[in-house]
């Protein structure tokens, strides 16, 4: 059986595969959400392709809006693909660290009550 | 199905917040109280799996694509549906800050939506069906593909309330997607199941007794 370490360690090396071969291979439609929003403003239909100069029209009047240091997952267009493998690369370790912080603060707490 | 903060009005996304929170609580007392230093590295991986996989879209025809939740699989090998919310509310936090996938006032809706919904619906369908068919992939292919399909109409009837999506148009568009993508999450959740089971079958708590041999059936 896997010892922690080497579960972790190998658990990582997939998720970190995944991440970079999606920064390849991931396909560039809209997803589902996007997807639907086109069809609702007219851009495409139910089973049909997306148009390539389709754009969702979004209605920020009373809405929150805010830039996010790393949109679409990527580093901007000059970087291309490696900007895509660095963002990826600090999300997966971001969310793997987030996570074990958090659980192993929740139990240090725990027991210090 | 992350929701953009332009799709719902900030009063709507108040309000899922509030809701999304209380579960976030609960989730947090379930980490304190059921997760163990043995059960932590499985969380943490978890979180970067399930990060990563929601980086890969993948193609389902029609001018769509679509990546995997990944909440039946956290609910069923973490065994609790609190599982999937702290794990998807984390790993939802890293997309919408740091990515902007997702919105900030609408993330908790799609805690509600993935974490929530895709947790419960994916945790309880394969406790029910494990228990009747004792099956595995079955089981595991059939709660995932739920838990892909149902927040997505969840998802569909929210943009109905701010208005962004009539109602029907949005149910049948955002279900057929969806019921597409979840098959993909159904083969995935299983194969995953069935990998974590294999290496470390003591990690793995699906909450069903009869599930002792889960990966073997």
């Amino acid at each position: 059986m896997m010892d922690n370490k080497t579960f972790i360690i190998a658990g990582i090396i997939v998720a970190l595969l995944i991440g970079v071969v999606a920064v390849f291979l991931a396909s560039g439609d809209p997803d589902g959400l996007e997807s639907t929003a086109l069809i609702v403003q007219g851009q495409k239909t139910l089973t049909g392709d997306t148009p390539p100069d389709a754009e969702i029209h979004e209605d920020l009047t009373g809405k929150f809006s805010y830039e996010s240091p790393m949109p679409d997952y990527a580093l901007g267009e000059e970087m291309g693909p490696l900007g895509g493998i660095i963002a990826i690369v600090v999300g997966t370790i971001l969310a793997f660290l987030v996570v074990l912080g958090l659980a192993y603060g929740i139990k240090v707490a725990g027991k210090a009550t | 199905m992350h929701i953009p903060d332009a799709f719902i009005p900030i009063p709507q996304g108040i309000v899922y917040w509030i809701i999304a929170l209380v579960f976030v609580v609960l989730a947090l007392k379930w980490a304190k109280n059921e997760m163990n230093e043995e059960k932590l590295p499985l969380v943490a991986v978890l979180a970067a799996g399930i990060f990563a996989l929601q980086s890969f879209n993948l193609p389902v025809s029609m001018g769509t694509s679509g990546h995997l939740v990944g909440g039946a699989l956290a609910a069923i090998v973490l065994g609790s549906p609190f599982a999937a919310v702290f794990i998807l509310t984390m790993v939802l936090i890293v997309q919408g800050v740091l990515f902007g996938d997702g919105g900030l006032t609408t993330m908790g809706a799609n805690i509600i939506n993935m974490g929530v919904i895709g947790g419960f619906v994916g945790f309880y369908t394969f406790k029910g069906l494990m228990g009747m068919t004792k099956n595995m992939p079955i089981a595991g292919f059939a709660a995932a593909w739920l838990a892909c399909l149902i927040p997505s109409l969840a998802c569909a009837v929210e943009m109905f309330i701010a208005g962004t999506f009539p109602l029907r148009e949005g149910l049948i568009a955002m279900g057929l997607y969806h019921a597409i993508i979840g098959v993909i999450e159904g083969i995935v959740t299983v194969a995953a199941i069935y990998l974590i089971t294999t290496v470390r079958p003591d990690l793995v708590d699906t909450g069903v007794k009869s599930a002792k041999g889960a990966g073997t059936s």
